[in-house]
């Protein structure tokens, strides 16, 4: 069984104005940050991740996890309706069947200012190694 | 309206922030009263005593007498991992959007 969390959301805003607070995310907890890009680092709380896809104003997923837990994936679609915007959030943990506790580790290593892509990208190929 | 589906008690009773803290909490100490969560978490203990009876009704703590007090615990076995993980994620997205909604919302009135 696909493990998913699905919840969605009507707002009156156009996409643009949701997806600029998607952007400034303080909704996701104080401090939380989403670098905007391909790669780019997601940081929530004690959780940690990278952006898979950016599709703007429609589409931003990304990978994360908190210290301890597997990786999971997060899906926001935005959808221009008459009345506005209709948000659908989807959360999955494909990886589930595999350890994610390397990952979480890996993950909360970078970041920290240290700069370097390699974590990200050597997650990032595990993922999508698991993905297929 | 009675639910045949067990898990929609478990989801409903795991949607509030509350009392995922409290479920949490007393799967910490294995074992409490009203009164010891209470203590520990922002809520007074007759608000403790109605979010356990709605955990109990949906199998999520199982109750024990001691002397003049009860004892609450929880009983993981109506819920599967998966169930827990999915009631746990989703009650965590409805916080979110509806903080997102409320950062939107300022956003609004600011620029009114």
């Amino acid at each position: 069984m696909d493990e998913l969390v699905e919840r969605e959301l009507t707002v009156p805003e156009k996409p643009d104005e949701v997806w600029r607070s998607l952007t400034e995310p303080e909704w996701l907890g104080e401090d939380a940050t989403i670098d905007l890009r391909e790669a780019g680092e997601v940081r929530a709380g004690d959780r940690a991740g990278f952006v898979e896809e950016v599709d703007i104003p429609r589409r931003l997923v990304f990978w994360w996890s908190a210290p301890d837990e597997e990786a999971t994936r997060v899906e926001l679609e935005l959808d221009e309706t008459n009345a506005g915007t209709h948000i659908r959030v989807t959360e999955s943990r494909p990886l589930a069947i595999l350890d994610g506790r390397d990952l979480a580790i890996e993950f909360g290593a970078w970041g920290g200012g240290a700069g370097g892509t390699g974590p990200v990208a050597s997650a990032g190929g595990v993922l999508a190694g698991a993905r297929r | 309206m009675a639910t045949a589906d067990p898990a929609d008690a478990v989801f409903a009773a795991l949607s509030d922030g509350t009392r995922r803290s409290l479920y949490a909490t007393l799967g910490e100490r294995g074992e409490a009263t009203a009164t010891d969560l209470a203590r520990e978490l922002p809520v007074s203990r007759q608000a403790v005593q109605k979010h356990l009876g709605t955990l109990a009704a949906a199998g999520l703590v199982a109750t024990r007498r001691s002397g003049r007090e009860v004892l609450y615990r929880p009983t993981p076995a109506p819920m599967s991992e998966a169930l827990a993980w999915m009631a746990e994620v989703g009650g965590q997205w409805d916080d979110r959007l509806a903080a997102l909604e409320r950062q939107l919302a300022r956003r609004r009135s600011v620029s009114a």
